[in-house]
């Protein structure tokens, strides 16, 4: 067992992303989750922005 | 009024965006993952297989070859090892359209006979009777089944157990005779041996081939 994020790929189909990502424990999970949250910070921080400014919704 | 205190938690507008990023992300995201899945789970191709192209799901000549099953310390399971020498079933290799024609029967015969009613295959099904997803490789048809049956090979074994299974005691849960034909007996051997071969990431988990293995539960705990 590896705890490596990026793994040589070792599994049947290697030519699409999911396999790449899939082959440590929890890594694809990380992966989208981290894909998923990001953008959120990002719209926390404009809606701040838009809420300091003073602006309605 | 710039640099006013706001809370952006009680903000409407921030959890209506992002509940729309986070569904329109999951949807493009499923549709993506519903495709690549259609291509992993297609069936392959005799070319594929004549040229040691890896697929889940391998042609169905891929019953014309040696299928072992061993484990791969890279992926961490064990995985179908087809050929490359031949052991082609009832001594005839089967053409392409023989091999597909012969399978599709066999599944047939399987839906028709409700072997899930008892038996697991591919993970669907019932447990009373033993999983049947890698039963070409059961260790238990190299020897035992050929001399109850009185047959010489394993595939003879199979279609005489398949045909009066209320013959042969190989279980407590004895088999009930579901008046199984030669023909489709001879088909389920190639459905069963077909579906030995198909990748399954390890799945029936820590069932092996070796005697040795088999004898100390049939996995690989040392």
């Amino acid at each position: 067992m590896n705890f490596h994020m990026f793994e040589q790929c070792h599994d049947v189909a290697c030519n699409n992303i999911f396999a790449w990502l899939n082959q440590g424990p929890l890594t694809l999970t990380i992966v989208l989750h981290t894909i998923i949250i990001l953008p959120m910070f990002w719209i926390y921080f404009s809606e701040k922005k838009k809420l300091q400014q003073g602006k309605k919704d | 009024m710039a640099g006013k205190k706001a809370s952006v938690w009680t903000s409407i507008s921030f959890w209506r965006r992002s509940a729309a990023w986070v569904t329109g992300f999951a949807t493009i995201l499923l549709i993506w993952l519903t495709f690549d899945t259609i291509a992993q789970i297609r069936m392959g191709t005799d070319q594929e297989l004549k040229e040691g192209i890896k697929r889940r799901i391998p042609a169905p000549t891929v019953v014309n070859y040696k299928i072992d099953y061993k484990y791969d310390e890279k992926r961490g399971l064990e995985a179908p090892v087809i050929g490359p020498e031949k052991q082609p079933l009832f001594g005839k290799e089967l053409s392409a359209k023989e091999a597909a024609a012969m399978l599709h029967l066999g599944k047939l015969t399987s839906q028709s006979k409700n072997c899930m009613d008892c038996h697991t295959l591919l993970g669907n099904g019932g447990y009373y009777a033993p999983d049947l997803t890698k039963a070409w490789l059961d260790p238990m048809w190299e020897k035992t089944m050929p001399a109850m049956t009185g047959k010489k090979t394993k595939e003879e074994a199979m279609v005489a157990f398949l045909m009066h299974p209320d013959k042969y005691p190989t279980h407590a849960r004895m088999m009930p005779n579901l008046g199984i034909t030669e023909k489709e007996a001879k088909a389920l051997v190639v459905f069963l041996k077909h579906m030995s071969s198909i990748d399954t990431n390890g799945y029936p988990r820590g069932f092996s081939k070796t005697i040795k293995e088999f004898q100390t539960g049939g996995t690989y705990a040392k």
